[in-house]
């Protein structure tokens, strides 16, 4: 059976003006995802990984070239409308887990749902058990400051699933974690996001994450190198 | 190491340029404001002061009498009879000119031929024989090389004038001089003493005698003050240009309050700029210490950097200051004019010590709103630097205590106005004590309230509601801030409002009662005009005989001498029905058999209030034979001026003082007469500087008068509430700009542009409603104690205290819209930022 394609980048470039400069991110960069892949970019800081990562949801318009997701053609959508399809297509975990401070830990994953629907009963029973799942159950309502780095991050993999969106991005979610609770968070992403049949991209630094992928790449002198393909 | 650590700060602060522009432009309008009234109140006076020396010269005593004059037989006597010498005969008044523009002139007579020891301004540069012209020429002038000139005059043409007496043609024969005091001259016009006679119609009179004293001045003082009548006086210039001063001081003090509270308002802006800038750089300063620069360092970095944005504020608020002044002079002069004393065409004059002034201001504002972020700057250790969360709580323990100092501000404050007295500027200190007080209050009262409005909405399921709230709340150390000084200007506005439309309504209802005749004629006119007393008899006599009039009232306004000041009178011939017109404080019984056949008076309240008089107390006046005690037998409201007046009988004025005829008659008419052509018969009657105006006209010019007198205070409280908006723009862009990474959170999870400009709002509109409904009760004290308190002190007023609903509403709607537009700026730039740029900004 042919899986079905989930994102679809061609031609891509991206570029900033820096000081009158142009500052080129990426050139010519293409890649097709089937749904349900499990994707690792690998590259320097500065790279470009983020950025890949921010214009395949639509936090950043690419400079040109094109991409698809689900079948929509982001660069013919407009701000507006990004939002939208971010909300309910996309779910994003940063490496700085980017909680909203003034919410609790509940608050912070019905939010996520809430900006696709009124609340219900329902919605709450979902969002609490997730937390759960995520061994988050005494922290309901607690504040993001008062939760360690490996909490905080859960509660962020709790937001970016909690409306079922069918793809994944996360930037280097283990980032500011140490070595065990690092790879506690990497196998719960994993673990949640295969389980449910979700696309996943993640861009990192740790090679330890590769054995894991269905496919690695290496974002390199401005272009996308394949590494390794388990398909 | 220094130079460095300058760098890594102000790199910092070139990134966020208009915060620096707003501060600094806190910093220029509080100076600016400040400066510009004090610029304009002293120039006023100083022009007064001048005038009177450039006129006078040397002479530092001045012999004057009341309205009746002085005779010019007096001079004689003193000079030839008493052998005193340097005496200078002065008459005085003014000439309108029509030609090219209207203008209105100071026309001085002098004796050209006094001695040279007076070494007036107005002397200087001219020979004694071009002045000796004025004599031999009869209506010749001196005039201003620079206003003859605007109306297209030279030497030797003449221009047409008019006064009480008719029209009569002026001849320029030489330019007064150019000398430091020709600004004073723009307005001025010398001649000689018979051409100012002539024209005033005032011959055989004169209106003052200056004096030098040049050899042994405590015997030619004795001299003189033997041969002088009891009711003309010999008064020191320099006090008479102090009690004039002293007039002025409770609307000086007054106008200085109120730049004051720009000046507060400022140190808000200011204060909100800095901690923003503290704040922002915590991760910079956290970083700085964690290397090793010391709290001292880092504290000194902040003060240096405030100063800088002082001096340059306070450069440019004094150069605004100048400009203010300018506008603010007129408004200024015209009120002094219309409440006090008659102030020429005051010209702006700038001291060294008024800009020492506005820098101490200045400066000192800034270290003083710089204290609290640079404090906090200094005590928190380097890893709690970084933490925003230890900040907040911090500074959530920071509003408790500052709620217990606010009660105790609030606590000193009304004890300061409760325990002082009569004393204006301990009442206006207690104002502003409780005004910081309540501000203090402030965040304290925002957080119960946002904890209260949050555990109200802890029932709603939706997160959106919730967060608003929670962000006012979280972050109370900038908002609470925000809400205070958005809390202050509305109190301020709304205690503002309420105050004058409190004296608004006393004074309509006091002016439509204090006016019960149909028709008043004025008939101003020179009271030492030989003529005028017959004339305004006959006048009064012709309009009795009218078919239409019923009977007549009249009054006399003039000033007599209660010790060696000059006291105004009005003297009433009252009728049945004008007695109506007066609105008792205090009064004894049969009061208008004794105001009529005793020796008795009245006094307005404004009057025994600054004098310490109550009923039954005597006054003593001077007569020509001597002292009078005149009995108070009641005390009646009065807002036509705040230095108050005494009230007569005809009967009983007639028997002390001479008959100097009348400034107005009050008309009543038969029952069913037709008032517009009873107006037209009276004004039949009339000279051309004579008026008859309706009942119903005074009432409107008394009001515009009213409104005029109030537009200084109006114009004053627009510049502290444009500086307090400022503020309170800053400080919610501020806040807003400062979390641009958190609303680039909620746009990466979907949240439209469109929903956080919503959120925002609603936030903003949150701080707005706390600020509203916290100003309409401490608007309400503000009020309450202007009326009751700073009136009174100042001006001697009781007014009443009229609730409109309306202000309140529109205060509280002012809060509530500013609160909302302040968002409008940042909910724009999140419009147009790119959640990407968003997330990455730190």
């Amino acid at each position: 059976m042919i899986k079905k394609s989930a994102i679809e980048i061609s031609q891509l470039c991206k570029y900033y003006l820096e000081s009158g400069r142009q500052h080129v991110i990426f050139k010519d960069l293409s890649l097709s995802v089937t749904a349900g892949e499990f994707i690792v970019l690998l590259g320097r800081s500065g790279s470009g990984k983020s950025t890949l990562l921010n214009l395949i949801s639509g936090l950043d318009p690419p400079s040109k070239g094109h991409i698809e997701v689900n079948d929509i053609h982001l660069c013919e959508l407009t701000e507006q409308q990004r939002t939208i399809f971010r909300r309910h297509h996309i779910g994003f975990v940063f490496q700085a887990y980017n909680l909203i401070p003034t919410l609790t830990v509940a608050e912070n994953v019905l939010l996520a749902l809430e900006l696709i629907h009124a609340i219900s009963d329902y919605d709450r029973d979902q969002v609490v058990s997730l937390l759960t799942q995520l061994d988050l159950a005494d922290c309901l309502d607690a504040y993001p400051d008062r939760l360690s780095g490996g909490e905080q991050q859960r509660v962020a993999i709790a937001r970016a699933l909690i409306h079922n969106p069918d793809i994944i991005l996360a930037d280097e979610p283990t980032g500011n974690l140490d070595i065990d609770t690092g790879k506690q968070v990497l196998a719960l992403l994993e673990n949640l996001v295969r389980k449910a049949g979700k696309t996943l991209i993640m861009a990192t630094h740790s090679e330890e994450v590769t054995g894991k992928a269905d496919r690695v790449f290496v974002i390199k002198n401005k272009a996308l190198t394949w590494v390794t393909d388990k398909r | 190491m220094r130079r460095l650590l300058k760098k890594a700060s102000r790199h910092f602060l070139y990134l966020h340029p208009w915060q620096l522009v707003i501060a600094i432009l806190g910093i220029t309008l509080g100076v600016a404001v400040v400066i510009s009234i004090d610029l304009a109140l002293e120039s006023a006076l100083h022009t007064f002061k001048q005038t009177t020396q450039a006129l006078s010269g040397k002479a530092s005593y001045r012999i004057i009498a009341s309205d009746g004059g002085l005779d010019e037989k007096l001079y004689t006597h003193l000079r030839v009879g008493q052998g005193v010498q340097n005496l200078s005969p002065v008459v005085n008044g003014y000439v309108h000119s029509t030609a090219i523009t209207a203008k209105t002139f100071k026309l001085v007579g002098i004796d050209p031929l006094i001695e040279n020891t007076f070494q007036s301004a107005w002397r200087q540069d001219n020979k004694t024989g071009n002045n000796l012209r004025l004599i031999t020429e009869p209506n010749t002038v001196l005039i201003s090389r620079q206003t003859a000139q605007s109306m297209q005059l030279q030497i030797g043409d003449s221009f047409p004038v008019t006064t009480d007496t008719g029209r009569h043609i002026l001849k320029i024969i030489n330019w007064l001089p150019e000398n430091n005091a020709r600004e004073l001259f723009a307005h001025l016009l010398i001649t000689d003493i018979s051409t100012a006679q002539e024209l005033f119609g005032v011959l055989g009179k004169l209106s003052t005698i200056d004096v030098v004293l040049a050899h042994d001045p405590a015997a030619t003082i004795q001299r003189i003050r033997q041969a002088l009548p009891a009711n003309v006086l010999l008064m020191p210039l320099n006090e008479q240009a102090e009690s004039l001063r002293q007039m002025t001081q409770a609307f000086s003090l007054n106008l200085t309050a109120l730049g004051m509270l720009s000046l507060l308002m400022g140190m808000f802006l200011i204060y909100n700029t800095v901690s923003f800038l503290v704040i922002q750089r915590r991760l910079l300063f956290g970083s700085l210490r964690s290397i090793g620069v010391t709290r001292q360092q880092i504290c000194r970095l902040i003060i240096e950097e405030a100063l800088l944005l002082a001096m340059i504020g306070t450069v440019l608020g004094i150069l605004l200051g100048i400009i203010l002044g300018h506008s603010l002079l007129p408004l200024i002069s015209g009120t002094i004019n219309a409440l006090y004393f008659p102030v020429d065409h005051s010209v702006l004059k700038l001291s060294p010590l008024q800009i020492g002034k506005g820098c101490l201001l200045g400066i000192a504002t800034t270290l003083l709103a710089v204290l609290v972020p640079a404090w906090e700057a200094y005590r928190l250790p380097p890893h709690r630097l970084l933490l925003r969360s230890e900040l907040e709580s911090g500074v959530r323990r920071f509003i408790q205590s500052a709620a217990w100092l606010a009660v105790l501000f609030i606590f000193l404050g009304l004890s300061l106005v409760l325990l002082t007295g009569n004393n204006i500027s301990m009442g206006l200190a207690g104002i502003f004590l409780m005004l910081f007080g309540f501000a203090l209050l402030t965040p304290q009262v925002s957080f119960v309230l946002m904890t209260m409005l949050e555990r109200l909405l802890a029932r709603s399921p939706s997160v959106l509601v919730r967060l608003p709230v929670r962000m006012v709340k979280a972050e109370i150390s900038r908002t609470g801030c925000a809400i205070a000084t958005l809390m202050i200007v509305v109190a301020a506005t709304i205690g503002m409002d309420l105050m004058i439309g409190s004296f608004r309504q006393t004074v309509s209802e006091w002016v439509k009662i204090s006016l019960p005749a149909d028709l008043y004629v004025s008939l101003s006119g020179n009271m030492q005009a030989s003529h005028k007393s017959a004339a305004d008899h006959l006048l009064k006599q012709r309009l009795a005989k009218l078919n239409e009039v019923e009977m007549l009232s009249s009054v006399l306004r003039t000033q007599l001498f209660r010790g060696h000041t000059r006291n105004k009178v009005s003297v009433f011939e009252i009728n049945e029905k004008s007695r109506q017109g007066f609105i008792f404080k205090q009064q004894s019984h049969e009061i208008w058999t004794a105001f009529n056949h005793q020796n008795s008076i009245f006094v307005t309240e404004p009057y025994a209030y600054h004098h310490g008089l109550e009923l039954g107390d005597n006054i003593l006046l001077r007569t020509a034979q001597g002292e009078q005690a005149f009995a108070i037998i009641a005390i009646y409201a009065d807002y036509s001026g705040d230095q108050g007046h005494l009230a007569m009988s005809r009967n009983n004025y007639l028997r002390y003082w001479p008959d100097l005829g009348f400034s107005g008659i009050g008309i009543y008419a038969k029952e069913g007469s037709n008032m517009i052509q009873l107006e037209a018969r009276v004004k039949q009657l009339l000279q051309p500087y004579q008026t008859v105006k309706s009942e119903q006209a005074i009432y409107q010019l008394s009001m515009q008068l009213f409104e005029q007198t109030f537009r200084i205070t109006e114009t004053l409280r627009w510049l502290a509430g444009m500086i307090a908006f400022l503020g309170v723009f800053s400080a919610l862009m501020a806040i807003q700009f400062e979390r641009t990474r958190q609303l680039g959170i909620l746009r990466a999870i979907g949240m439209t542009s469109g929903q956080l400009s919503w959120l925002i709002s609603i936030e903003t509109g949150l701080m707005g409603l706390i600020a509203g409904l916290f100003a309409v009760p401490v608007g309400f004290i503000m009020a309450y104690l202007f009326i009751f308190v700073v009136y009174l002190r100042s001006f001697g007023w009781t007014l009443a205290f009229y609730f409109n609903a309306g202000v309140v509403f529109q205060g509280f709607m002012l809060a509530l819209v500013a609160a909302v537009l302040a968002a409008v700026l940042p909910a724009l730039k999140m419009a147009h930022t790119k959640p990407a740029d968003a997330l990455r900004n730190e």
